[in-house]
């Protein structure tokens, strides 16, 4: 008798798992969705809360930063070869930085138009932004990470906050090593696509 | 004694199935706000929603042609969105060959915070043949209570033109033909 109540017990359990087993894959597709609800609300934050450092008409501080590709990348190696643009973003993790990136996964053509590389770069170590970058899609651009120490890229650019994270900025740099522009952003917006489009085409 | 864990747990996990990610909205009648969007310049778009003969330079989404609008959430720098794009394209053409066979269904694109030339690379980028609006300063994207990229509003048409939100879901759906399906069920119990 026990055995067959057990039997018919475990019965149940089976088909209840074949059922949700059914229904589960929706699930994990909406959830797989939901990656955005892994984003931090930092709320409104100061539009600026630094002072630059560097004017279009210098030439742009070097720095060799560690990619999340495990390559290190030296801004000078560029020279004579392609222009740059820097996307500085204030932090892994954060609502419009978490947007701002993967746009440019779709952007790729301006940039080969203009001859240039991007060069994506926060105050996070490497593994972080490895993990955060991962969601994103495809990105096509160098990742960079200006940990340690810390913020000191964005600090010569002047573009470091006191809260140690930098600003949201876009630096355009020619192939002479040139700054052309620098458009520091309110920290809480994205800068519009056409002002990247259009700078791009001027180092064209 | 497992098992009878085994049957709770599971009853546990059924909770959270039917937590999914669609609320039909038909428990509570969500009328749809009140906000205009510009008549498309494009003929093309105009004839597709049936507005091109409205004065003036806006109209609304009862105004569109259609027993059900389906109102997508996109931003051009959500990578779901551009994950979702032929997805929604092949929904598109879907609804299309429903031809007057089945209810009249309809489509249009809400850019959240994008500017005009950002939805227009967006367009371009995945060949979307449906209407696509920006929403910079988000207000209609607020308006509609909108909850992440990508989301779907479904709109019916009732009596006398009302606008009445029969479908809200966050994120992307799983099959075009599931989906539509819905759609057109959601038509059918006008």
């Amino acid at each position: 008798m026990r055995p067959a109540v057990s039997n018919r017990g475990s019965g149940w359990t089976i088909l209840l798992a074949l059922f949700i087993l059914s229904a589960l894959p929706f699930d994990l597709h909406a959830a797989e969705r939901h990656l955005s609800e892994s984003i931090y609300d930092t709320g409104h934050l100061k539009p600026i809360d630094s002072v630059l450092k560097v004017a279009p008409g210098d030439i742009a501080p070097d720095f060799e930063l560690k990619a999340i590709s495990g390559k290190s990348i030296r801004l000078s190696s560029y020279r004579g070869r392609k222009n740059v643009v820097i996307s500085f973003v204030p932090a892994a993790w954060t609502p419009v930085c978490s947007d701002q990136w993967p746009g440019y996964a779709i952007t790729r053509r301006y940039f080969d138009d203009a001859d240039a590389v991007l060069l994506g770069i926060t105050v996070d170590n490497v593994a972080t932004l490895y993990a955060w970058t991962r969601q994103m899609g495809t990105i096509w651009f160098e990742v960079l990470s200006d940990f340690w120490p810390h913020g000191a890229t964005a600090e010569a650019y002047g573009l470091l906050r006191s809260d140690g994270t930098s600003e949201r900025a876009l630096v355009f740099i020619d192939k002479h090593g040139v700054i052309r522009d620098i458009y520091v952003s309110d920290i809480n917006v994205r800068p519009p696509l056409e002002y990247l489009v259009e700078q791009l085409a001027k180092l064209k | 004694m497992h098992s009878k864990v085994m049957v709770i747990l599971g009853f546990l996990m059924l909770g959270m199935v039917s937590a999914g990610p669609v609320f039909p909205a038909d428990r509570v009648m969500e009328l749809l706000p009140d906000f205009e969007l510009p008549i498309p310049e494009e003929p093309g778009h105009a004839n597709y929603l049936g507005v091109q003969n409205i004065e003036g330079e806006t109209f609304r989404i009862t105004d569109i042609d259609a027993d059900i609008v389906l109102i997508e959430l996109f931003s051009m720098y959500c990578p779901f969105c551009q994950e979702e794009a032929p997805a929604v394209n092949e929904l598109y053409q879907k609804m299309q060959a429903l031809g007057t066979a089945g209810p009249n269904i309809k489509i249009v694109g809400i850019g959240a915070s994008n500017s005009p030339f950002e939805v227009d690379h967006f367009r371009n980028t995945f060949d979307i043949e449906f209407p696509l609006f920006p929403d910079q300063d988000m207000s209609i994207y607020k308006a509609l209570s909108g909850a992440g990229t990508p989301g779907f509003i479904g709109v019916r048409f009732d009596e006398g033109k009302k606008g009445v939100i029969v479908l809200r879901q966050s994120g992307g759906f799983y099959s075009t033909d599931d989906f539509l399906a819905e759609l057109i069920e959601y038509a059918a119990r006008r």
